[in-house]
């Protein structure tokens, strides 16, 4: 296993009453990219914004327990806040370009730690522009204002304002949900070339997207810690019903179903004979989506299917009496 | 169906009223100063002081008054300035947390908002008697700041209410301490709304009369030092209005026309600055 670069002993944290994290310990791995996981108000956000102290900023907060990050407690009163944001870059959710040129921007984060001589302050801009891809497609404007630029655009501006200040980790939380696909794309790139010299923790609901990018995953549930392990084990083969119902919900909730069949009112085994009907007219490899009311049906169908080898996708409750089975027939 | 349709163009025509009201109100007053003020205007009026008994229809004219105004306003509102961006960024919730104390600098900055001016006026004429001081320019410059600390603050709070949290956490996260933010991001994202405060505050502090009746004074001539009384345009147009003269009267209506042209430059000015600032901000 690689080194640490963070770690969260028993972290608790409580918005108003309402216990949003319970008892978290996890240690985040050394230039690795660190998916954290979770359908939306698990406590993602909340554990992002408690390794840089901008929990700070939140009314009616209570946190307890220890981020140790390079031997440093970010809770400890006598830890410098500062010196820990500095080491912490952060990529939020929507793009957020500060109120001057795209050359300011960059250079802020230098210049409000001490950097003065224009030309050490020209070639980081220079250096962080170039990094995310975006100095060859601004670097005749860098005195206009950055919010003149797209979405995609400041996202990238934003990243590299971020590095400009010479971080060793990257926080990011949901850098994409706001972008277009094509963006979306350009900063899961970068992300990807940067985790040879940083370490990056991003905070997603798009399990896609941590495929594409975690070498760890953490997965929340509900404040709680579910299941945390490196990306293979945990997408593979998770330990814990919870994840796996997350990973397959989220997964083939976008599946292509080739048929759908409806088979509420049937009682077993009849929905069973129902199923296998319709699963014989597929060819090979293809999906089918069955919805089922009977409570027997529910467990019964998708361990027949089993037993005839072919792979059941996922089992959700829709309301209150439906379920959906989705199963694939084998090849 | 119907009912709504009559009720849509009900308010419709309630709001296009109001508005013929308010722009109507404002060229009628206009109009009527530049009616009667523009013919009396000389250019003796704005290049020379008074000369001696210029209310009494001598010659000369109220440069004295236009120097003097500008001196008050200028210094008055330059005062309130520092101490209004103090409070209004001390009023925001990262410094004040939102405490009992903010909630009552709040409510004391709305009842001297509503305080009539001739009450800072008295009051600003008890206190120079008790320290002995003349009427001067200092006297009218601290009570007029006085008048525009409320208008000011409170116009810039909202200001800062309105920069999106994003922006400081934005800033924060790039390790600024809360002063950095709040003078580098905040700052200048509010930048135009905070000079709109401060010329709204210019606008009432040029205008007033009666918080510089008595503690400014008057006189024919320019102050030279702050200790020196000073006229101002309020109070020439209220003395040349109440002097028996009509042609005396008639130039008072001449001063108004000066102290509209004031505000209209320094309005212009400030929209024009304000404007410049916009290109950078975060909508």
């Amino acid at each position: 296993m690689t080194e640490t670069q963070i770690s969260i002993q028993n972290l608790n944290v409580t918005y108003n009453g309402n216990h949003a994290l319970k008892n978290i310990s996890v240690e985040i791995p050394k230039k690795q990219i660190t998916a954290i996981i979770g359908p939306s108000g698990c406590g993602k956000s909340t554990m992002l914004k408690c390794m840089n102290r901008l929990i700070d900023m939140t009314d009616n907060v209570t946190f307890s327990g220890k981020i140790i990050i390079d031997n440093e407690d970010v809770f400890d009163k006598k830890t410098d806040i500062i010196n820990i944001r500095k080491k912490l870059g952060l990529l939020a959710q929507k793009p957020t370009p500060l109120p001057m040129s795209i050359y300011e921007n960059v250079a802020f984060g230098p210049r409000i730690h001490g950097v003065k001589k224009k030309l050490v302050l020209d070639e980081t801009v220079q250096k962080c522009l170039a990094i995310t891809g975006l100095w060859e497609e601004v670097k005749d404007r860098l005195n206009s204002p950055a919010s003149q630029l797209s979405i995609g655009q400041q996202q990238r501006l934003c990243l590299a304002r971020g590095l400009a200040v010479e971080p060793e980790i990257i926080l990011c939380d949901e850098p994409t949900s706001a972008l277009d696909p094509v963006s979306s794309q350009h900063i899961e790139q970068q992300l990807l070339k940067l985790r040879k010299d940083y370490t990056i923790v991003i905070v997603t609901h798009n399990i896609h997207q941590a495929m594409r990018l975690a070498d760890y995953v953490i997965h929340l549930y509900l404040g709680e810690l579910v299941e945390h392990g490196p990306a293979n084990d945990v997408f593979e083969n998770p330990k814990e019903e919870r994840t796996r119902a997350y990973i397959n919900g989220t997964m083939f909730s976008d599946l292509k179903i080739d048929k759908e069949v409806d088979l509420k009112g049937n009682i077993c085994p009849y929905n069973f004979v129902l199923a296998k009907q319709a699963l014989h007219e597929l060819s090979k490899g293809k999906v089918l989506k069955l919805v089922v009311d009977d409570p027997l049906a529910v467990t019964e169908v998708p361990r027949g299917m089993e037993a005839d080898g072919h792979k059941v996708m996922s089992v959700k409750q829709i309301n209150k009496t439906d379920w959906e089975v989705v199963i694939q027939k084998k090849e | 169906m119907e009912f709504r349709r009559i009720e849509e163009s009900i308010f419709k025509a309630l709001m296009i009223l109001s508005l013929v009201f308010v722009i109507g109100s404002l060229l009628f007053v206009v109009g009527v100063i530049l009616w009667r003020g523009l013919p009396v205007l000389s250019f003796d009026m704005i290049t020379k002081t008074g000369e001696g008994g210029y209310l009494l229809g001598k010659g000369g004219g109220i440069l004295n008054a236009i120097v003097g105004s500008l001196y008050l306003a200028a210094g008055g509102t330059i005062l309130a300035f520092f101490l209004s961006i103090a409070i209004a960024f001390y009023l925001q919730k990262e410094y004040s947390g939102g405490t009992r104390l903010s909630g009552l600098t709040r409510l004391s900055l709305d009842i001297l908002w509503g305080t009539p001016s001739i009450v800072y006026g008295a009051f600003g004429y008890i206190v120079l008697i008790y320290f002995h001081i003349r009427a001067s320019l200092l006297g009218g410059i601290i009570v007029l700041a006085l008048l525009e600390i409320p208008i000011m603050t409170r116009a810039m709070e909202e200001v800062l209410k309105m920069v999106p949290g994003d922006l400081k956490e934005t800033a924060y996260s790039l390790g600024a301490t809360r002063f950095e933010t709040t003078l580098k991001v905040v700052g200048k994202q509010a930048l135009p709304g905070l000079l709109t405060g401060v010329l709204m505050a210019f606008g009432r502090g040029i205008g007033d009369a009666a918080s510089i009746l008595f503690t400014a004074g008057y006189t024919d001539r320019i102050p030279g030092t702050l200790f020196d009384a000073t006229a101002s345009l309020p109070i020439a147009i209220f003395s040349q209005l109440s002097t028996p003269l009509p042609q005396v009267q008639q130039k008072a209506y001449a001063s108004a026309v000066i102290l509209l042209v004031i505000v209209l430059v320094i309005s212009i000015i400030t929209r024009l600055l304000a404007k410049k600032y916009t290109r950078f901000i975060i909508k």
